[in-house]
C-alpha cells in the first residue's frame, strides 16, 4: 500500500483478504484495497485477471452466481457488507451500478429512472422533481426532456449509458460501480461519459473497471492493477503510470503485454 | 459441381412440394367445411336450442358450454402455470427434484388425453364428488394444458434479457419485484402465445369432457357450475355417429364444425393482436 492512500482517514470501501472462488477456481487472491470517498478509483488489468469479478463484490452481485464462495470482509460505514445482519437489497441501494452495455428497460425514458424510486416508495408528486435532478446529473436532461415518454430504446447507445446513469443516481446511492460503462461507445459518447463521471466524485465515491488505460489515466484518482486474481499495484493514478513499483504493473501499462 | 447443383434442384422441388402439400391439405379442409358449414350459419342456428331430437334448431347450448369450458380451465391453469413457471425456472434452481418435476411435467404433455379424462372421472367426479359438471371437466382440461402454460411461460422468462434481472437488482430491486416490474412485463407475449395454444385444445378436446360432464342433449344452458352442459366438438360427434337422423343432420353438423374452427381461429386472432400490441408496447 502507498502512503498516500493509508493518509485517508476514513476509506469508504475497505477491503480486507478478499479470496473468491468459482466453484473449484480461485479467482481473486487474498484482496485487500481501502477505496478513499469522493474519488475515481479505477481498476485495470489484463482480460480475465478479476477485476470485474472484484467489482462486482463490492454489491454483492456474485451472489447470483451459483458455486461462488466468497471469504473475507468489505466494510462500509464499518459494517461488512457479507455480515450476517446485511440486508443486500438495502446494500445495492447504498452501492450502485452500471453495466458494460447500456441495458435500458423496454420502457419509457421517464419510467426507467422512476423505476427504481417507486419501487423504493417514492411520493408520487416527488417523482417529477427526481426524475428529473437525475437525469440533469446524468447530462442527458437537455437532450431528452421533450420526449420524456418515448422508449428508452430508440436513444442512441451513448444516451441510454448516460440514462442508465440516471436510473442508478435516481435510487441515490453513496458509492456507483461502473463496470466498462464506455466499452460498448463511439468515442464522443466515451468522453461525455468520462466528464460525466469526473463531475459525480463531488457526491459519490466511484469505482470504475477498465479496459482503457488512457481511460483510467484521464478520469481516476486511484488506480489497483490486477493480475491473475491478485491485486498487484494499488495507489495514486499519477504514482502507478509514472512510476510504477512493479515490473508487471509497468509491463501491462506500456502495452507489453495484455 | 454438377451434382450440387442437380441436388441442390431436388432438394429444393422436394421441399417446397411438401409446404405446398401441407398448405394445401390445410385450405382443402378449410375450404370443405366453410363450403358445407356456411349455409347452416344463421342468427337462429347460433342462438336457438336444439329441436325435434337435434335434428332441427340451433347450437347455442353447446356455444355456451364449450366458452364456459374455456372460461373455466383458464382461470384454473393460466394463475398455476404461470406461478408453477415462475418458481421452477427463477427459484428453483437445478437440483433432482426439479428435475424430477421437470420431468413429470413433460409426462404430463405426453399423456393421451382419454386418460385425463379417466382421472378425472375417478378424481373429481367421484372422489371429489364434483359429479358429472362443468367444474370436473374445467379441472380435468385444466390438468391437460397445465404443462402447455408452464412450458410456453417457461420458455418466455428464459427469452427475457439477463441483463434486465441484474439492473434491477442492481437498484436495489427485490428479486420478486424485478419478476413482476420487469421480467413478467417482458414475457408476456410469450406467455399469451401459450395460453392460446392451449385455449384451441380446449374448445376442441372431446375425451376428457366425455368423462367428466358433458351431455348428450340438454335442453336448457348449465345454471351453475355443477350442472351438466353441451359442448360443440362432443355435439358434433353425436349428430355424426349417434344422431337420430345422420343425413338430415348433416348441414347442423358442418355448421357446428364451422363455429368450432371460428371460435379457435377468432381467439387466436385476438392472441395475436394482444402479443402485437405488447411488442409495439415494449420494443421502440
Amino acid at each position: 500500500m502507498t502512503e498516500a492512500v493509508q493518509n485517508v482517514s476514513q476509506p469508504q470501501i475497505q477491503v480486507e483478504n478478499l479470496n473468491l472462488w468459482y466453484g473449484e477456481k480461485q479467482a481473486l487472491k487474498n484482496v485487500s484495497m481501502q477505496i478513499p470517498k469522493n474519488s475515481v478509483t479505477a481498476l485495470i488489468g489484463p482480460s480475465g485477471c478479476g477485476k470485474s469479478t472484484f467489482i462486482r463484490c463490492l454489491n454483492r452481485m456474485n451472489d447470483l452466481i451459483k458455486d461462488c464462495r466468497i471469504e473475507g470482509r468489505v466494510l462500509t460505514e464499518g459494517k461488512d457488507i457479507y455480515g450476517p445482519d446485511i440486508d443486500v437489497v438495502d446494500l445495492r441501494k447504498k452501492v450502485g451500478m452500471v453495466f458494460q452495455k447500456p441495458n435500458p428497460f423496454p420502457m419509457s425514458i421517464y419510467d426507467n429512472v422512476a423505476y427504481g424510486p417507486r419501487i423504493h416508495g417514492a411520493h408520487r408528486k416527488d417523482l417529477n422533481g427526481i426524475v428529473e435532478e437525475a437525469l440533469h446529473s446524468a447530462a442527458i436532461w437537455n437532450e431528452i426532456s421533450d420526449r420524456l415518454k418515448s422508449p428508452a430504446l430508440s436513444l442512441s447507445g451513448g444516451q441510454q449509458q448516460r440514462l442508465c446513469i440516471a436510473r442508478t443516481l435516481a435510487v441515490k446511492p453513496k458509492i456507483i460501480l461502473f463496470d466498462e460503462p464506455t466499452s460498448a461507445l463511439d468515442p464522443i459518447s466515451t468522453s461525455r461519459i468520462e466528464d460525466l463521471i469526473i463531475n459525480l466524485k463531488k457526491d459519490y465515491t466511484i469505482v470504475i473497471v477498465t479496459h482503457n488505460m488512457q481511460q483510467a489515466a484521464r478520469i481516476s484518482d486511484y488506480t489497483g492493477f490486477f493480475l491473475m486474481g491478485e491485486l498487484i499495484e494499488f495507489g495514486q493514478t499519477r504514482q502507478i503510470f509514472q512510476n510504477p513499483r512493479e515490473k508487471s504493473t509497468e509491463d501491462y501499462i506500456t502495452g507489453r503485454f495484455g | 459441381m454438377f451434382n450440387a447443383k442437380i441436388s441442390e434442384k431436388i432438394a429444393f422441388v422436394l421441399l417446397g412440394l411438401s409446404a405446398l402439400a401441407v398448405v394445401g391439405f390445410v385450405i382443402i379442409i378449410l375450404g370443405y367445411i366453410i363450403f358445407n358449414g356456411y349455409s347452416a350459419i344463421n342468427i337462429a342456428f347460433l342462438t336457438e336450442m336444439p329441436r325435434l331430437m337435434m335434428t332441427e334448431g340451433g347450437i347455442y347450448p353447446a356455444i355456451v358450454g364449450t366458452i364456459y369450458l374455456i372460461i373455466g380451465s383458464m382461470i384454473i391453469a393460466l394463475p398455476m402455470g404461470i406461478m408453477a413457471a415462475i418458481y421452477l425456472n427463477e427459484y428453483a434452481g437445478e437440483s433432482r427434484t426439479t428435475w424430477i418435476i421437470e420431468m413429470a411435467i413433460n409426462n404430463l404433455a405426453g399423456t393421451p388425453s382419454v386418460v385425463f379424462g379417466l382421472f378425472g372421472l375417478a378424481l373429481f367426479v367421484k372422489y371429489f364428488g364434483f359429479g358429472s359438471s362443468l367444474l370436473s371437466s374445467s379441472l380435468t382440461l385444466a390438468l391437460l394444458i397445465l404443462p402447455v402454460i408452464i412450458r410456453s411461460t417457461e420458455e418466455a422468462l428464459i427469452t427475457v434479457p439477463k441483463e434486465y434481472r441484474e439492473s434491477s437488482l442492481a437498484l436495489g430491486v427485490s428479486k420478486w419485484q424485478t419478476i413482476r416490474h420487469v421480467v413478467l412485463p417482458a414475457a408476456i407475449p410469450g406467455i399469451i402465445t401459450g395460453s392460446v395454444l392451449s385455449i384451441g385444445r380446449v374448445a376442441g378436446e372431446t375425451a376428457p369432457i366425455l368423462f367428466t360432464g358433458v351431455a348428450y342433449f340438454l335442453p336448457r344452458l348449465p345454471d351453475s357450475i355443477y350442472s351438466q352442459f353441451m359442448a360443440l366438438p362432443y355435439h358434433l360427434f353425436v349428430l355424426a355417429t349417434a344422431g337420430t337422423n345422420i343425413e338430415k343432420t348433416r348441414p347442423i353438423q358442418y355448421g357446428t364444425a364451422l363455429v368450432l374452427l371460428l371460435i379457435v381461429l377468432g381467439l387466436n386472432l385476438v392472441a395475436v393482436l394482444i402479443r402485437r400490441h405488447y411488442r409495439n408496447k415494449l420494443k421502440i
